[in-house]
């Protein structure tokens, strides 16, 4: 039955929540301050098709390996504290930067101009160039201009999305996905994919399918991403990162992930400040490659790029943990985020149907907008949108309040309904005992009305429930994700798949059985 | 004890009480009939504010809602009336009991929410007033277990156990089958006895005739005669009244 007080509650909770939790606030102190105080460095990261950067190890899916995994260890070794990544989206790693989601962004973002409008970059760490993946019977492609009239996959946001745009005539295909952009083309979707060179060795080369076309293209830089306001910490960075350069550590790393070429031997001559290290033209328009450099990345024969396949028993044993984790974390959002949201929704009811035409009208407005609106929009302005306000909320919190304010706009609908199917007499005979309007709601009409709702509302969480996937776009790794994760290091989409849609429907059906368990109960 | 001014109310532009006037003393009971659309009802739910009125005054038990001059502050007036439907209980053609409380339930929510009683106190009150309608037995069933006549007595107790000064009844047996209609109106006649102020609007013209103190005949929004039912049911003043008793004496004989 309804309890009084979290009705009461509910209103001034919402509105603590925004001020009650705890985010990362910019303060005055140098974020190398900060880090030595609490002994970690956070730095972001998308270890979703990360590899060779920053992946979960296909034979132990709960380890994060890669190159710039390595290069952290030395970083945060030297700093003395421990590091820890936090998962980000890509092309949201420079926003998630600047709002202090973490105090370095590293996973192979390239040095810009326009990034450099946003952050500061550390002296360049990589030289890096792009390269051509085509189908092993493709012949016609051997060079950057070939792409013309083609249908050509990338990454969001990449540098190699810009040299397609600048060429112009392009069928550029933006993947969030990277294996999604490989496996397009091993699908015959596409017809080439442009993406550094790194990436290509790890998920071009490893594919039997495919094959690298044409010389490397252009030359560009990836450095690490520091906030304007860390100074010091940009410049602590640098210091070790010229030590590595300077004593071989990073060639060792290098060498140790097959991406080693010569070119990384100019890293060494950079000095410590930030500037553009790359000419323009040399990235966007000239294929000034160094071909000899690339071949001998060709020749380095990979020992992480051969994917093995799965076995039954590695699924269970090594999958399945990883996607309860995240199964947990999707009930957690689904919970909190329904419980808010019947709160909220049945409050807008209430007023919706009693309150001064003045706040009828503002309920209205609100459930025609967060109804009218996409979920998605919802979670990017709380997530991105409002710390430009001042309002940073973490992840968990926003996924929670995107979710609640969404489904309260549904919920709100239900309760109406359910609230106006309460014939009049019941609200006349309460109020002529000499009940107040707010009494009587609470004791007699939303008593009888939650039992009519139960159906919907039991069918809208299980809609929210599988809907909660969309949070992974403001960096909440909950179910939906993990295997994500998992299945694009392994390649097991059809297994990690079926594992995952069962663990979804292994946790709803119960729901909708519970649900029909009490509609029968109050039925009497 | 119950004093009615020049009421009015409209329904948009159909005035439905074009000025009624009543008084009623202490332990009275009033029966109103009328044909349908005649006012009767609303006057009723006016008298305990579920109908606000236009213009006019009422005063029961002491408790005034004056609408004849400047309007007065609205708290005020909503405390006002709140403690005047804590006086006057009220009973419904539909009984409206709370589907979701059983009978016993129904009977201490009034009590137990409003007027803040223990909930032992009010569950022995609410047991006295079921062995009053007969319905001790009944205490834990809901609502939906029970006949039409059975909770309309329920909805009686229910009035009751707010231990009110005056009790309305809108038509409390015309949704009922024939058969029920006894049961209730002999509780209603037990209520009466025991010195309950009442006013009852019904078509049971036996009951008005061998029960009440005084019969009102409403006409289109006013009280065309009143009188002791002797009086208007053998020679009423008014020509509509008699037309209508004729009317309806026969129809009722008809049954």
């Amino acid at each position: 039955m309804f309890r009084s007080k979290c009705f009461l509650g509910v209103l001034i909770l919402f509105s603590t929540l925004f001020l009650t939790t705890s985010y990362p606030v910019y303060s005055e102190e140098d974020s190398l301050d900060k880090i030595k105080k609490e002994g970690v460095v956070k730095w972001g990261a998308d270890a979703e098709s990360g590899a060779p950067y920053e992946f979960y190890d296909p034979s132990n899916p709960s380890q994060l390996i890669g190159f710039e995994m390595d290069m952290m260890d030395y970083i945060s070794k030297k700093m003395g504290v421990k590091h820890q990544m936090v998962q980000n989206e890509w092309d949201a790693l420079v926003p998630g930067l600047k709002r202090g989601n973490f105090e370095l962004a590293m996973a192979g973002i390239e040095v810009t101009d326009l990034r450099r409008q946003e952050i500061n970059f550390t002296r360049p760490y990589y030289v890096y160039s792009e390269q051509i993946t085509v189908r092993k019977e493709t012949n016609n492609i051997n060079k950057l201009e070939d792409l013309r009239g083609k249908a050509v996959g990338t990454q969001s946001g990449t540098v190699a999305m810009r040299m397609l745009k600048d060429l112009g005539d392009v069928d550029t295909r933006i993947y969030s996905s990277i294996v999604g952009a490989y496996t397009d083309l091993e699908n015959g979707r596409t017809d080439a994919v442009l993406l550094d060179y790194p990436i290509a060795v790890y998920y071009g080369k490893a594919n039997k399918a495919l094959k690298f076309s044409g010389d490397t293209i252009g030359k560009g830089y990836y450095g690490i991403g520091v906030r304007k306001s860390d100074e010091k910490l940009l410049k602590k960075v640098n210091e070790i990162l010229e030590e590595m350069q300077k004593n071989g550590e990073l060639e060792k790393i290098y060498k140790k992930w097959g991406i080693w070429t010569e070119q990384q031997k100019e890293l060494a001559g950079f000095e410590n400040i930030d500037k553009p290290y790359y000419k323009k033209e040399n990235t966007t328009n000239s294929s000034i490659a160094s071909a000899n450099a690339a071949k001998n990345m060709v020749n380095n024969e990979n020992p992480v790029a051969e994917i093995k396949k799965k076995t039954l028993e590695d699924r269970f044993t090594k999958d399945l943990p990883i996607l309860l984790k995240g199964a947990l974390i999707t009930v957690e959002i689904s919970l909190v985020s329904m419980f808010f949201a019947i709160a909220l929704g049945l409050s807008l009811a209430i007023v919706r149907i009693y309150a001064h035409p003045f706040f009828q009208f503002l309920a209205t407005a609100y459930i025609e907008v967060f109804r009218g609106t996409p979920l998605l929009i919802q979670l990017y302005l709380i997530y991105y949108g409002l710390p430009e306000m001042g309002i940073k909320l973490n992840a968990f919190t926003a996924a929670i309040l995107g979710l609640a304010l969404n489904y309260a706009a549904y919920e709100a609908e239900n309760y109406r309904a359910g609230i106006k199917s309460i014939p009049k007499g019941q609200m006349e005979a309460a109020t002529a005992l000499g009940m107040t309007k707010f009494m009587a709601l609470r004791r007699i009409i939303i008593p009888q009305a939650i039992k009519v709702v139960i159906p919907p509302v039991t069918n809208d969480f299980i809609a929210l429930f599988k809907d909660s996937s969309v949070v992974s776009v403001i960096t909440m790794v909950e179910l939906t994700k993990q295997y994500n994760y998992l299945a694009s290091v392994s390649y097991d989409y059809i297994g990690l798949g079926l594992m995952t849609a069962s663990l979804y429907f292994l946790m709803s059906y119960p729901a909708s059985v519970f649900a029909r368990k009490i509609e029968q109960k109050l039925q009497t | 004890m119950i004093i009615i001014e020049e009421l009015k109310k409209s329904f948009g532009p159909n005035e439905i009480l074009k000025g009624v006037n009543w008084k009623q003393v202490r332990g009275d009971l009033a029966v109103i009939i009328g044909p349908s659309g005649c006012g009767k009802s609303t006057f009723l739910r006016c008298l305990n504010q579920l109908e606000t009125f236009d213009s006019g005054k009422i005063s029961i038990d002491g408790i005034v809602i004056d609408h004849t001059g400047q309007k007065n502050s609205t708290t005020e007036e909503k405390k006002r009336v709140l403690e005047l439907r804590r006086t006057v209980g009220m009973v419904f053609q539909n009984f409206n009991l709370f589907p979701h409380m059983t009978v016993l339930g129904n009977i201490i929510e009034g009590p137990i929410q409003i007027k803040k009683t223990p909930k032992d106190e009010a569950e022995t009150i609410a047991i006295e007033l079921l062995k009053k309608v007969g319905l001790q037995e009944r205490a834990n069933f809901y609502p939906s277990q029970l006949s039409g006549g059975q909770q309309q007595r329920v909805a009686i107790a229910r009035a009751l156990a707010m231990k009110p000064k005056v009790m309305l009844f809108d038509e409390p047996t015309s949704a009922l089958d024939p058969q029920l209609v006894d049961e209730v109106l002999y509780v209603m006649k037990e209520v009466a006895e025991e010195g309950m102020t009442m006013l009852v609007v019904t078509h049971e013209m036996n009951f008005a005739r061998d029960v009440s103190d005084q019969v009102i005949f409403f006409h289109s929004g006013k009280i065309e005669e009143f009188g002791p039912p002797e009086k208007i049911f053998t020679e009423p003043d008014s020509p509509k009244t008699r037309e209508f008793l004729k009317k309806h004496l026969s129809s009722n004989s008809k049954n």
